[in-house]
């Protein structure tokens, strides 16, 4: 008797497990947000959470979706594909979730965008980049970021224009996007008449790139361009400059090379560092600097193009849920092929482009690291400052 | 179990678990639960198929992940090479990853001990990066994508569910048969099982033989069900060999039913603290989960060596009678 009593109470609890989470009052719109909030790609999670949470607080300031109030749900992705899988679950079947957004890292991306298209939910990605997420026909996933193989467009014409160099060598992780955007770089190379001395891939989280960039040293090329995360982008640069590179240029492929903690981390090593970007505040989108003071203010850091993209993607949400005529996927998907709007990142406008569908398409450009601050510095209209080039390695590092 | 039907010893708790584990789809509509509990059916076979070659075979193994990749990309790319279905894909990741396991056991076997450990963790980081480079064959680190057949949770439920039922009953068997018996006894001193004429490379490789069988399909599974792999997912040391060894020992090393419970014990309570608990403490909690199993490990091996399973007894007299005297052993090492 005792026995079977022990056994119903783990019985009850078990099933208490599973009863129904408590239904939140109707009057709030429930959005899924899948970012990196712990593990090695925490601080990107960190600051599109930080802007997600800025605008959801402006939007229910000013009347939320037609009077309801909008509500993000996060769920952490770890930067594992098959964890981001398991929390578009949870968002779609446990939370019943409108529609979900979010979406980091290329591989987990593309993870949710396989269950979000499966299960017919609309998904807004705001960051993960891989070409290949846009192409599969999944006529549920949008993207509002440039993909991978767009983010140096506009560092072509500063190469052909102002660095002309006849060598480069690319670095790049080796992950998904490391790898589509180091092979859409090197096809780019070749079309401008640079010659790829050495494409070397590296394991993400290196304790010690001095091997590699000691080939690099021995292959002595006109420019390197290099695709990190964040420490990784840190210690290339720092062991650069231990070994004394001498290229014309290093330019970082985005990612690590634009967060606030860059010149954290690399100190000296970044100074005149350049970086392809996706987005500047002194750009004439309306709501761009104002953002990005709101941003410092409160979290007393610098913001860069991942927290754009977050606040940006926040505002399409609640335009598109706006707009739709009911809150069903598919309504919700129809507002969001009709989306025209202005956001701080840029226009958005969901579009065919070449093999990709529902793609947003964005000029890119160019930053650079002058005195420990990041400047938009090509194409020169946009420019806040003139780029500095030549550089002086040797001098900076002293 | 004797021979002659005795109700009495029925063993219901496992009886009434596999009966609730098959009507669980059915009870729980909710295709979220049905999800943690696919991946926590898909860990109790690999968690059992480990348990047999480091707990009852003695050969404690940190490269689980070697099998379950293999298994996992021979299902992905039978459909992205051949355009077959990964069903038949499927149906190969257990021999596929047999063969591979006949290799690594001609190779490791000839090490004892610690030696076999390090070598299989060398062997996984091999396979890892093997995986990582050869883009041309395994797409690299851009990862396999496949389209799932079902969009229902329940036919992937049942795949996972026979699969788990397959996988521990075979164990079972075994460990009845005179091979059992064996492998016990190379892993109790394998010195004296040579001299009473046991080939322990033979027993050892087919320990070895089964596990990785086993575990192969689970990959498979994987690749059917997540329909996304890359080499850092199905590979990883930390997520899959380690993983596997934690649900061995939480559960209970060289016990049948430990693996099982420990699968679902380590699948909960990791969906759990990702979660932060459902959203009831903060975010910071859930970031200090590794932190959590590490203390757990530590406490499981201090007070219940011989995991929830194994020191069933043990738990059950501190339930009910503070003042317990202390269980004998179920297993030694």
């Amino acid at each position: 008797m005792k026995k079977f009593f022990r056994f119903s109470l783990v019985l009850i609890m078990a099933l208490a497990l599973f009863a129904p989470t408590a239904s939140f009052a109707q009057e709030t719109i429930r959005v899924g947000i899948i970012l990196p909030i712990s593990g090695g790609q925490a601080s990107f999670g960190e600051i599109e959470k930080n802007s997600f949470d800025i605008a959801m607080e402006e939007i229910n300031g000013s009347g939320g979706i037609n009077g309801k109030k909008i509500e993000f749900l996060y769920e952490d992705d770890t930067g594992r594909p098959d964890v981001a899988r398991s929390a578009a679950e949870k968002l779609i079947n446990k939370d019943k979730v409108a529609m979900l957004g979010g979406g980091y890292g290329s591989s987990e991306t593309m993870a949710i965008a396989g269950v979000a298209q499966q299960n017919r939910m609309p998904f807004l990605i705001n960051t993960g980049s891989d070409d290949k997420i846009t192409e599969k026909g999944w006529d549920f996933v949008f993207r509002l970021n440039p993909y991978a193989s767009e983010y140096f467009k506009g560092l072509e014409s500063f190469l052909t224009e102002v660095v002309k160099p006849q060598t480069c060598a690319i670095l790049y992780e080796n992950t998904n996007f490391g790898t589509s955007q180091s092979k859409a770089f090197a096809t780019a190379c070749e079309r401008l008449g640079i010659k790829v001395v050495m494409t070397e891939g590296y394991e993400k989280g290196g304790v010690d790139f001095k091997p590699l960039l000691i080939n690099v040293k021995k292959a002595n090329p006109d420019l390197i361009y290099m695709i990190s995360y964040l420490m990784d982008a840190s210690l290339l640069m720092r062991q650069s400059m231990e070994l004394q590179l001498n290229p014309k240029m290093f330019i970082g492929g985005g990612a690590g090379f634009t967060l606030p903690e860059f010149p954290d981390n690399a100190g000296k090593a970044s100074e005149k560092v350049m970086s392809v970007t996706l987005w500047y505040q002194s750009l004439p989108y309306p709501g761009a600097l104002d953002y990005f003071t709101k941003y410092k203010e409160r979290f007393k850091k610098n913001t860069e193009y991942h927290g754009a993209e977050a606040y940006s993607a926040a505002y399409v949400i609640a335009d598109v849920l706006k707009r739709a005529k009911s809150l069903s996927p598919d309504d919700i998907k129809e507002a969001l092929l009709a989306t025209d709007m202005k956001t701080c990142f840029g226009p958005v406008k969901f579009v065919k482009v070449g093999d990709k569908i529902n793609q947003n398409v964005l000029p890119t450009y160019v930053m650079q690291w002058i005195d420990g601050k990041g400047e938009l510095v090509w194409p020169k209209e946009g420019a806040g400052k003139p780029y500095v080039y030549p550089v002086n390695w040797q001098k900076e590092w002293k | 179990m004797g021979n002659t039907f005795n109700w009495r010893k029925i063993p219901w708790a496992k009886v009434l678990s596999v009966a609730f584990l098959v009507l669980f789809p059915l009870l729980v509509d909710s295709d979220y639960y049905r999800h943690l509990f696919i991946i926590a059916l898909m860990w109790v076979v690999i968690g059992s198929s480990w348990n047999l070659l480091s707990g009852y075979t003695g050969q404690v193994s940190f490269g689980h992940a070697i099998f379950f990749g293999v298994g996992a990309y021979t299902a992905g790319l039978f459909t992205t090479k051949l355009s077959m279905s990964a069903w038949w894909g499927m149906l190969l990741g257990g021999p596929v990853s047999l063969l591979v396991g006949i290799v690594i056991g001609w190779i490791c076997f000839r090490l004892r001990g610690p030696y076999f450990a390090l070598a299989t963790i060398a062997i996984g980081e091999i396979f890892r990066q093997v995986a990582e480079n050869w883009i041309s064959f395994t797409e690299g680190m851009q990862g396999i994508l496949i389209i799932q057949t079902f969009r229902s949770k329940i036919p992937y439920y049942y795949l996972a569910l026979g699969l788990a039922i397959a996988c521990v009953g075979t164990i079972a068997l075994v460990l009845r048969s005179k091979w059992g018996f064996y492998f016990i006894a190379i892993r109790e001193d394998q010195d004296a099982a040579e001299a009473l004429g046991i080939s322990s490379y033979r027993y050892k490789s087919l320990s070895l033989m089964i596990s990785s069988f086993f575990t192969g399909l689970a990959g498979a599974f994987y690749m059917n069900y997540m329909a996304f792999i890359d080499p850092q997912v199905v590979f990883s040391l930390h997520y899959i060999s380690i993983m596997a060894i934690l649900v061995g020992i939480i559960g209970g090393v060289g016990t049948i039913w430990g693996p099982a419970v420990g699968a679902f014990i380590m699948v909960l309570l990791q969906e759990t603290f990702r979660s932060s608990f459902y959203g009831l403490v903060p975010r910071w909690v859930s970031e200090a989960h590794v932190l959590v199993f590490g203390l757990l490990v530590i406490f499981v091996i201090r007070y219940m060596a011989n995991g929830m399973v194994g020191d069933w007894p043990k738990i059950q007299q501190l339930w009910s009678r503070p003042k317990a005297v202390s269980s004998p052993s179920v297993s030694g090492n």
